[in-house]
């Protein structure tokens, strides 16, 4: 047997894979350039930790967002640093379209105030895909308590000026912001108690160990229903909550006690790509099971496109900045 | 009530509820298994599954599950390669592992799973019947309390850690030191980071546990080598026999009340209660100088403490919607998206359900012991392994692990750091535990005296004597309590040395 043909036999077979290894990756780069974004899995950083009602908010959307891109999208949970470290690693992030990030206003348009922050500027660094929903904080006593409306509160704290207790979810967080916002626009002083988290807040509330704390609808509903809980107050211009003023009504600024929940991504994003994940949120509030199980959550699905809350964003972030300048030299003393 | 309790008794008993608590203990245990992966990761990745199912007693019951595995998997790499994949199972790596170099790797293993099932169904029932009942205790334990608590814990670790006091006091104090590093929960500012933004947050707890137990282990096998005669890790070992498990009744009956009066009070947690679930074991025992050195009661003492947190932290979170802990946070979100709402009218408003609930969760217990007994055979099987493949796959663990945990380079360079000083502290006879118990607790009792200090204002002795009687009675006893187990630990140690020195003559 000819020595050369066997051994061109040998080669091509050993060639054979390593050929067809070739054509399919060349083919697959040529349907990275050609296809449709996304096309592969979009990795969207949670800068929360694992339990928290914002990361549930993220798995139910994610959940039934990925019929709409027709790719899945996968949590990536980065806490620590109050959020910082999530939020730095989406600054950096390449702006592909690949890499999201789930945030609150509070780490989106506040805390690059308060923490010395050098790393990265949000508002530079991101824009905003779709606001996911927001939600209106309440301050909430005990039913059986000292104090019957605001005015009491309001009263017994000017009465007793560092007095009265507050217990909040942690520094520069979505209790301790309007709570500094009522501070400031009331010229009062409560005495600042921190918990870790919402849950351990409103328990010290029932305890009895502090005088008021606030809440969210979602986590009181029960027990406004045994009436255990009283509301005096909810966030916004307008009556949520039948016979309980609104902050506006009691003096606080229009904007504060907001919680606003946002999908933001690497500025820098190509325009189309940009367009495909706004589209996206959009058609997703069609989808009749995500709102049914944000419902359960007790979560509203108010949506506003990114390039709306653009504009929010900015404002509020200024109005964050204000109300940090004006503080700032105070908090040390709390 | 008593309806309630029979309709649940009637919703629980289905066979899709059961093979799917069985999915969620093997879940559960695989991921409490692998280094890093703990438990409330795994079930926050599950938490859509249990909601698409769209039944609380098919998705809450499967939730439950993978969090019942995923706390006694913990054990199942404690024991083998000594690296707790979560705070809970340190104290299971003492007498764990050292039954493993024993050769005793499927007792131990079988140990732990009984120790586990049997506090966790006793532990259950109780949550199930004294759920109302003990609610009204637990709004009773605020900062105050549990920094208390907190205080007594580190000193009785301190008092009963192998070796002398001080040496424990030593590392006591440098793991609360280490717990300083980050910034401070008050004002955010930050201590020790040197103008960082990885040390700003401080150190986390996976690095700090796998490098200071894991990775000493592996530096001592190296240093043996493999050695043909001593081939230890080569055989799995015996089953546990019946009157080993019943010698330990007592510890695990003991650790299960332990492990369930902490389980009530939101905050405490597993660490914490297989620690005491192992140092009252050690402190009751007759001959406490065989702990440390492979004692089965030791690994009973500290799982069954652990496993009894899980049900009674369902307590705070059913009846007045406050969870303690990560873990919880996450079922209270899963009990929302069924549409039930975690407080005070849970139970009159959808008592039927949640006793369904309750009741799974307690026979759960039994596929516990039929499923992890199924899979201990594979699991032991890990250490039949050559030594020389072994160790790199330990290391691959440990570092794979420890980065799997938040996805943070700077980690592993925390890891080898420790890993170096626990190289370090087992040549000169330390023992690390007390320097992680240190840097647990020393962090949750800087935030809880703040938190004290912030509700005390001005007048805190007022607030110390008339407002926090319970606070101020732990405190003063501490010291007696600290005096009188050090003295007792103090005479163990002096007989055991003399009848050491007597086998010598």
């Amino acid at each position: 047997m000819k020595a050369w043909a066997s051994k061109l036999a040998a080669t091509i077979k050993a060639a054979c894979p390593a050929l067809l290894f070739t054509l399919v990756w060349f083919g697959l780069l040529a349907s990275d350039s050609a296809a449709q974004y996304p096309d592969k899995p979009i990795t969207l950083i949670t800068p929360f930790a694992a339990g928290g009602s914002s990361d549930l908010t993220a798995r139910v959307f994610t959940t039934y967002l990925s019929q709409y891109l027709g790719q899945p999208m996968l949590i990536k949970l980065v806490p620590g640093q109050a959020g910082q470290k999530g939020t730095l690693e989406a600054t950096q992030a390449t702006p592909d379209g690949y890499t999201l990030i789930f945030n609150d206003n509070f780490r989106d348009q506040l805390h690059q105030y308060t923490f010395l922050n050098d790393y990265y500027d949000t508002l530079e660094d991101l824009v905003a895909v779709a606001r996911i929903n927001y939600g209106q904080i309440a301050i909430i006593v005990r039913s059986d308590g000292l104090y019957q409306t605001w005015a009491d509160l309001e009263a017994d704290a000017r009465a007793r000026p560092g007095q009265v207790l507050f217990s909040h979810s942690g520094l520069w967080a979505a209790l301790f912001v309007p709570a500094q916002q009522i501070m400031r626009a009331l010229d009062l002083r409560f005495r600042m108690v921190p918990y870790r988290g919402g849950g351990p807040a409103k328990a010290a509330l029932m305890a009895g160990d502090v005088s008021f704390s606030m809440a969210f609808p979602a986590t009181i509903a029960a027990d406004i229903e045994a009436n255990t809980v009283r509301v005096l107050a909810t966030a916004g211009t307008e009556r949520t909550l039948e016979g309980v003023p609104s902050f506006v009504e009691i003096g606080l600024p229009p904007n504060a006690g907001y919680i606003h929940r946002i999908v933001l991504a690497p500025r820098g994003i190509p325009e189309d790509r940009l367009a495909v994940l706004r589209n996206a949120f959009a058609d997703l509030q069609a989808n009749e099971d995500y709102q049914a199980a944000m419902r359960q959550l007790g979560e509203n699905t108010a949506y506003l496109d990114g390039a709306e809350y653009e504009a929010d964003r900015i404002e509020h972030s200024l109005e964050f900045r204000d109300l940090v300048e004006a503080i700032a030299g105070t908090l040390r003393l709390q | 009530m008593i309806e309630s309790l029979l309709a649940g008794v009637d919703l629980a008993l289905r066979v899709d509820t059961f093979i799917w608590i069985s999915g969620g203990l093997l879940l559960g245990m695989l991921m409490g298994a692998l280094p890093g992966f703990t438990t409330s990761m795994g079930m926050s990745v599950l938490v859509p599954i249990s909601f698409l199912v769209g039944d609380p007693l098919i998705g809450i019951p499967f939730l439950i599950g993978v969090y019942k595995g995923g706390i006694y998997g913990g054990s199942v790499p404690a024991i083998l390669i000594s690296m707790p994949g979560t705070g809970a199972s340190i104290a299971t790596v003492f007498d764990g592992h050292a039954l493993t170099k024993k050769g005793k790797s499927r007792k131990a293993l079988e140990m732990s799973l009984f120790a586990s099932a049997i506090s966790d169904f006793l532990s259950d029932i109780f949550t199930l019947v004294m759920i109302i009942p003990v609610a009204a205790i637990v709004l009773g334990f605020g900062p105050p309390e549990i920094a208390a608590v907190m205080f007594l814990s580190l000193v009785i670790i301190a008092v009963t850690a192998t070796g002398p006091v001080i040496k424990g006091l030593i590392m006591l104090c440098l793991g609360v030191w280490v717990g300083f590093v980050g910034a401070d929960p008050f004002s955010a500012m930050a201590r020790y980071s040197f103008g960082t933004s990885e040390l700003y947050d401080g150190f986390h707890l996976i690095p700090i546990l796998i490098g200071l137990f894991a990775l000493p282990e592996i530096f001592n096998a190296v240093k043996e080598g493999d050695m043909p005669g001593s081939s230890v890790a080569s055989f799995v070992g015996e089953r546990l026999r019946l009157d080993e498990l019943k010698n330990s009744l007592r510890t695990i009956f003991r650790s299960t009340l332990i492990g369930t009066g902490i389980g009530v009070i939101p905050g405490l947690g597993q660490p914490i209660a297989a620690m005491m679930g192992y140092i009252a074991a050690k402190n009751s025992s007759k001959h406490p100088e065989t702990y440390g050195k492979g004692e089965l009661d030791g690994v009973a003492g500290a799982e069954a403490a652990n496993n009894a947190v899980n049900g009674p932290t369902l307590v705070p979170l059913l009846t007045l919607g406050i969870p303690g802990d990560a873990v919880t946070a996450l079922l209270l979100g899963a009990f929302m998206m069924q549409g039930l709402r975690p407080g005070p009218t849970l139970l009159t408003s959808s008592g039927d359900i949640v006793f369904g609930i309750l009741i799974a969760m307690v026979l759960a217990n039994v596929l516990f012991v039929a499923i992890g007994y199924v899979t201990i055979p594979f699991f032991a099987r890990v250490v039949t392994i050559k030594k020389s493949l072994l160790i790199p796959v330990t290391i691959m663990l440990a570092f794979a692990g420890t980065y799997l945990a938040r996805g943070n380079p700077f980690d592993i360079v925390t890891l080898i750091g420790f890993g170096l000083i626990g190289i370090a502290a087992r040549q000169a006879k330390f023992d690390v535990a007390p320097m992680v118990m240190g840097f647990i607790l020393g962090r949750e009792l800087e935030y809880t005296f703040g938190q004290t200090l912030a509700l005390a204002g001005d007048n805190w002795i007022r607030f110390a004597l008339t407002e926090r009687i319970g606070m101020t009675a732990v405190v003063l006893a501490t010291p007696v309590i600290g005096l009188l187990l050090g003295r007792r630990m103090a005479y163990f140690r002096k007989r055991a040395l003399e009848r050491e020195n007597g086998d010598v003559l």
